[in-house]
């Protein structure tokens, strides 16, 4: 039995001092509702939200939000996995329809971070590594995969300047999304006098907090076409944890988590990493990208940096990368980032991307991180 | 023997309470230098003294009010010894007299030697001891230091200033594991007591509950006590050592 | 000591390895041992990953090591505003472990991945909370 995504409604992503979270969930569910046909809620089995929830002053979200979408009295849990919650939600789903416990399943990501000012998200961010013996001493995100940053700079020859180019493409197509929170192009000389925030990383090295909430619909193969003309069938899946201190990281140039999903997912669709015609990848910060592109085998190890260079992570290039804009120009509402890569690999396998379209794009990727990789889901797509 | 092994600074170590206090110190185990301000015959004798216990020791002429002179003392004690463990803060004069009387020299020069000497000789082993994460300091003010008494406007504010120095430094040193204390005794029969009428000396014997004035050593005891392992756990305390004097 | 005065801001005050803490103010850097197989740890851990034993014991750790990464902190999470910008260093001890701190008394120019250091047990000196830590300087 297949399993494939036959409905995707993505939210507006910024700073949604307009709404509550669970109104943002609704925005999401609403498109969704409006992107399948023949569906109504009853037919809908089960609700799977995907957040982050310390950043949230309501406490326990599925609950306020399945009532808030009026999927009462049907069953509604959490999955929590960092910045990759809503993949790990989707890998839930996937195996309640696989299992048939579960026909259609609402899986549904959505994150408001705005309700912290900086530093307490800042602090809060940072204490995803170890609490015990790291945050004592001030860390950050950024400092964390800054720490990644300089040890490959240091190891292969990596620059500052490939790491701005990386923001530079994010936000050349970020500029094409109606969705995405910046949508302005910038300019290499722009990213690289921009502030520091740790070194090597500078403000626009990173992504943004935003709020956002995007939901996917997912079913069986025997429904699958009841409800939309173009299922994207979700062929391969791939997750691993990794250890969550950088003090158990021997090598600190490569997620290792990132490796063993983007294997296992590979395997089981039964693909090779330049089989893949469009992947959207973790850009939590630019060289988060630059060590996704050697981590799912699109770059030789240590290539990364001239992958970008040589721009084949390009529409026309050998493996478009986030041509939504990625992380960097969309904003990273943590619950939400999962779906939302998931809703523009399933647009451009269906065709529907416009200007960003990749021509005849069939095998798809996302590749989603939790904290600095204790968790990782890659899926590879099939139309 | 209490503080086998240790080395402890004395100022105004030739007589009276400083004396006692560093024989007693020796007698215990340390190693003691003294500072003095001109009985060079007093000080070679102290030396030769704790020689004979089998201690080393050193006697300098150093003048407390003066920090360059502390810090070269210092330099020369831990030079000599390897290392400094306590800090028995004893130098203190007194020059009484009616505050309508007392000139601005009066005042100064008490103030200058009681107190600023005490800042000295405190800020040098607070900056030793905090390094080595271990140290005692014991400030020998005095119970006109608690309580006011006539004719002694600058020595009472020296001497009160010493205890409160003591309490914000505890404060400040507890954390590296650093003792700081303060004794105030009464009349002691010292040198400096023998120059008082005994008219004064009879006042004082029925000020105390005891019917008796202090030898040098009931302080240097207690002294001992404050630099041993016992009072660990004593920080920031005044003791009085006045036989009931001031209750 | 308790464990709740490691460190400029603790989030951990509980811990099986508090006595970490206790070692520290005296100046001395712990890692534990396995009682059960041996298996080393830095920093310490009360449970073995080998053999799933909870009997440990400390042991005295190397204060030396090799710098394996770093990053400067310009923009601090919140109670770090204050020390901005601070160098944050990531290194792999001699005889095994590794620890993260961040630098003092070392010069920006002169930190460079692959250099020695060594850690240096300290203490906040001039606030009246006891705030214990280790700090790492060039070697």
């Amino acid at each position: 039995m297949k399993v494939g995504v036959v409905g995707v409604g993505h939210g507006k992503f910024g700073r949604r001092s307009d709404a509550t979270v669970q109104e943002l969930a609704f925005e999401a569910f609403r498109a969704a509702m409006e992107d399948v046909k023949n569906l109504e809620r009853k037919d809908i089995d089960s609700v799977i939200i995907g957040s982050s929830p310390e950043y949230h002053k309501q406490r326990s979200l599925p609950g306020v939000i399945t009532e808030y979408i009026g999927m009462n009295d049907k069953p509604t849990w959490l999955t929590e996995a960092a910045c990759a919650s809503s993949s790990a939600a989707l890998r839930s789903g996937y195996m309640a329809v696989k299992s048939g416990l579960h026909d259609v399943v609402l899986v549904l990501g959505v994150q408001k971070m705005t309700e912290l000012n900086t530093a307490e998200i800042q602090s809060l961010m940072g204490r995803v590594g170890d609490v015990q013996w790291e945050s004592i001493y001030g860390t950050t995100f950024p400092g964390y995969y800054a720490l990644y940053a300089n040890k490959h700079m240091d190891t292969y020859g990596t620059t500052g300047e490939q790491l701005a180019r990386v923001a530079v493409k994010s936000h050349h197509y970020g500029a094409q999304n109606p969705y995405a929170l910046f949508q302005k192009e910038i300019t290499l000389e722009r990213a690289m006098k921009s502030p520091m925030v740790a070194d090597p990383l500078r403000v626009f090295d990173c992504c943004a907090n935003a709020d956002g909430a995007v939901a996917l619909i997912i079913t069986n193969d025997k429904l699958a076409k009841k409800y939309h003309d173009t299922p994207v069938w979700i062929d391969g899946l791939g997750s691993a944890s990794a250890p969550i201190s950088v003090l158990r990281r021997p090598d600190m140039t490569s997620i290792p988590s990132a490796v063993a999903a983007g294997k296992e997912a590979y395997k089981m669709a039964k693909v090779k990493p330049k089989d893949i015609q469009v992947a959207d990848v973790h850009d939590c910060f630019t060289i988060a990208e630059i060590l996704a592109y050697e981590d799912l085998g699109f770059a030789k190890k240590g290539q990364g940096g001239k992958f970008i260079d040589d721009k084949e992570c390009y529409i026309g290039g050998k493996t478009p990368v986030n041509v939504d804009g990625g992380l960097k120009s969309k904003g990273h509402p943590v619950g939400a980032t999962g779906a939302s890569q998931t809703t523009e690999i399933v647009k451009q396998l269906r065709g529907d991307c416009g200007k960003r379209q990749v021509k005849g794009a069939e095998i798809g990727l996302t590749h989603n991180v939790g904290g600095i990789g204790q968790y990782c889901f890659v899926h590879v797509y099939k139309r | 023997m209490e503080l086998k092994g240790k080395s402890a600074i004395v100022t105004g170590g030739t007589r009276g309470i400083g004396r006692a206090v560093a024989l007693m110190l020796a007698k215990e185990g340390c190693n003691v230098a003294i500072n003095y301000r001109k009985s060079d015959k007093e000080a070679k004798e102290l030396v030769r003294e704790i020689k004979a216990m089998k201690r080393d020791a050193l006697a300098v002429k150093a003048d407390v009010s003066n920090f360059e002179d502390a810090r070269k003392m210092w330099d020369k004690a831990l030079k000599k010894f390897g290392r400094i463990d306590i800090l028995v803060n004893n130098a203190g004069i007194n020059w009484d007299g009616v505050i309508w009387k007392m000139s601005e020299e009066q005042f100064d020069t008490v103030i200058s030697t009681n107190l600023k000497g005490c800042f000295n000789y405190n800020k040098l082993a607070a900056n030793h001891f905090k390094n080595q994460r271990y140290g005692k300091i014991v400030n020998i003010s005095s119970i006109n230091g608690i309580r006011g008494k006539f004719a002694q406007t600058n020595y009472s504010a020296s001497k009160g200033g010493e205890i409160a120095l003591t309490k914000a430094l505890a404060k400040e040193l507890g954390k590296f594991n650093i003792n700081v204390n303060c004794l105030c005794p009464g009349m002691v029969m010292t040198e400096m007591a023998a120059n008082i009428p005994q008219e004064f000396l009879d006042k004082a014997v029925d000020e105390t509950v005891l019917g008796r004035i202090a030898h040098p050593d009931d302080v240097a005891n207690v002294v001992v006590f404050l630099c041993s392992d016992k009072s660990r756990h004593i920080t920031g305390e005044v003791i009085k050592v006045d036989g009931g004097q001031y209750i | 000591m308790p464990f709740k005065y490691f460190g400029k801001i603790n989030y951990t005050p509980y811990t099986k390895v508090s006595k970490f803490a206790d070692e520290l103010q005296k100046g001395k850097l712990v890692g534990s041992k396995c009682k059960n197989c041996g298996e080393k740890n830095f920093p310490p851990r009360a449970d073995c990953l080998k053999c799933l034993s909870g009997d440990f014991e400390f042991i005295k750790a190397k204060s030396t090591g090799t710098l394996v990464t770093f990053t400067v902190i310009h923009s601090a999470p919140t109670g770090f505003e204050d020390m901005t910008p601070y160098t944050l260093g990531l290194v792999d001890l001699d005889g095994g472990g590794r620890l993260l701190s961040w630098f003092e008394n070392t010069k920006d120019k002169d930190i460079k991945i692959g250099m020695k250091v060594k850690v240096v047990p300290k203490i906040f000196e001039e606030i009246e909370e006891i705030k214990l830590y280790y700090a790492l300087e060039k070697k």
